[in-house]
């Protein structure tokens, strides 16, 4: 199971079988491992076309930043969910739970990544940044937030299913899966938010990390810096 | 037999489907019966029928796309004629690869040959419905004088012609959940056909001495929104012989 094509073939078709073994608890480790190893190239290669915009080295950038907001948000969440599956009867132990949770977070990079050449085409018939692009880079950013948020939602449906399959009997199965999706949506969103830019601002020079990245989270700024001018002229 | 091919697909035909002659048997059995085309798709054969709808497919294109050009006209006749082939080449292209994995997700994993075979239906399906279409394109394109007008009615058209497109899509499919995954890449396939046009342009007009593509990126709504700024030119007086070409449209403002 160490080649990407293996993995591929498992993810895509095999996912019965995946299951199985999940419910089973046979070759968590093994399982884990190939998941990590479809979920970084996969969301690496979305990350380029995110951060092609402005190209150099944002391209770079991201190419890193995208795969480790997925692992940053999924090691933050991963005891929260394990506990939550424990208090409401799964009986999942917490290697099936970082397995089910990467499960969700391969098949999502996966679709990113057959999205990458529609993103691309975008990327590159769209006008180049410059402080005159602004509406250009709203644009990207509703794109890509658009694809990202989708294939997030088809990774957890398919997580749903899975779920359903290795417990369907348990009582409190959708109230655990709601918890978890969540979960990771509200910390997954403050992670992206602090690893920001992803497309590129058009006043901003192109950085690794904003110098205020950990100075408000994003929450703040919608409470604060959105809501209260919704309805305001200025 | 590599693994890929060995793996079992679902409703297999009991007999072998026989193979069409030629380019029009081909596109007469997707017209007719659809099912026949999905059902040699999941059998062991040539690639032939499939080869035989995409070659036919992109000479409909190219058909659609000359009586598109019919607007401005001359030249822009045989320009649109091989833009409108490309237009649809790139936008597949493109879109390919969500549609494998949407579809794999989904429960319909197909092997290479059953895609190839599904997308060249595919792309027969829009062939013939713009086919179907064509004489009113043709009408609304020689009698109109509003480019925004006919640029709507070539969306129209290759909306309904992907709508149809993707009814085969989802039934050649055959699962349940086929439906929403289709109607999602139907629309990330719209977007990116639209975006591909406004890429490719000038498709329907061009002004005399303009280039073949314009140069500046644009996204495609911004381009609609330029179209829809240009004048319609007034009518000339009925005692004037009509002329041979459009009258000059202001050429679209580049940003």
């Amino acid at each position: 199971m160490a080649n990407l094509p293996a993995l591929l073939d498992l993810l895509l078709y095999r996912r019965d079988r995946l299951m199985d073994d999940l419910a089973a608890g046979r070759k968590l480790a093994r399982l884990w491992t190939g998941l990590v190893l479809v979920l970084i190239p996969c969301a690496g290669l979305y990350g380029i076309v995110l951060g092609g915009w402005h190209g150099g080295m944002l391209t770079l950038f991201v190419a890193f930043k995208l795969p480790l907001v997925l692992l940053v948000t999924s090691a933050l969440t991963m005891l929260f969910n394990f506990f939550v599956g424990s208090l409401l009867g799964l009986s999942l132990r917490f290697a099936q739970v970082a397995v089910l949770t990467f499960f969700a977070l391969a098949v999502a990079s996966l679709l990113l990544a057959s999205l990458a050449p529609v993103a691309w085409f975008f990327t590159l018939s769209l006008p180049e940044p410059s402080p005159d692009a602004r509406g250009t880079h709203n644009l990207l950013y509703l794109l890509h937030t658009f694809f990202v948020g989708a294939c997030g939602l088809a990774g957890s449906a398919i997580l749903w299913r899975g779920l359903v399959r290795i417990r369907g009997t348990a009582p409190n199965l959708k109230k655990a899966y709601f918890a978890w999706v969540l979960t990771f949506a509200l910390v997954g969103g403050e992670v992206a938010w602090a690893l920001r830019p992803f497309v590129g601002s058009v006043y901003r020079p192109i950085e690794f990390l904003r110098a205020d990245a950990f100075q408000g989270n994003v929450y703040e700024f919608i409470f604060t810096d959105i809501i209260p001018y919704l309805w305001r002229n200025h | 037999m590599s693994e890929e091919e060995s793996r079992p697909l679902p409703s297999a035909p009991p007999m072998a489907i026989p193979e069409p002659a030629g380019a029009f048997q081909a596109f007469d059995e997707l017209l007719k019966t659809p099912q026949q085309v999905a059902l040699r798709a999941r059998q062991a054969g040539s690639n032939r029928p499939a080869l035989l709808l995409l070659a036919g497919s992109l000479v409909a294109f190219a058909v659609y796309g000359a009586v598109a050009g019919l607007f401005t006209g001359g030249t822009q006749i045989l320009v649109s004629a091989l833009k409108a082939p490309l237009i649809v080449l790139l936008s597949l292209a493109l879109c390919l690869p969500s549609l494998y994995i949407f579809s794999a997700l989904a429960g319909a994993p197909l092997s290479r040959r059953p895609f190839l075979h599904i997308v060249a239906g595919f792309a027969g399906m829009l062939a013939l419905l713009l086919i179907g279409l064509m004489p009113i394109s043709w009408l609304f394109s020689v009698s109109s004088r509003s480019l925004y007008f006919v640029v709507w009615l070539h969306a129209l058209a290759w909306i309904v012609a992907a709508a149809f497109g993707a009814r085969f899509l989802a039934r050649s499919l055959e699962i349940r959940e086929a439906g929403k995954a289709v109607f999602l890449w139907l629309l990330l396939f719209a977007l990116v056909s639209f975006q591909v046009s406004t890429w490719l342009r000038p498709v329907l007009w061009r002004a005399p001495g303009r280039p073949l593509f314009e140069s500046g990126k644009m996204f495609f709504l911004e381009h609609l929104g330029k179209i829809a700024e240009m004048p319609v030119p007034k009518l000339e007086p009925a005692a004037k012989p009509a002329p041979a070409t459009k009258p000059a449209l202001p050429p679209v403002p580049k940003k």
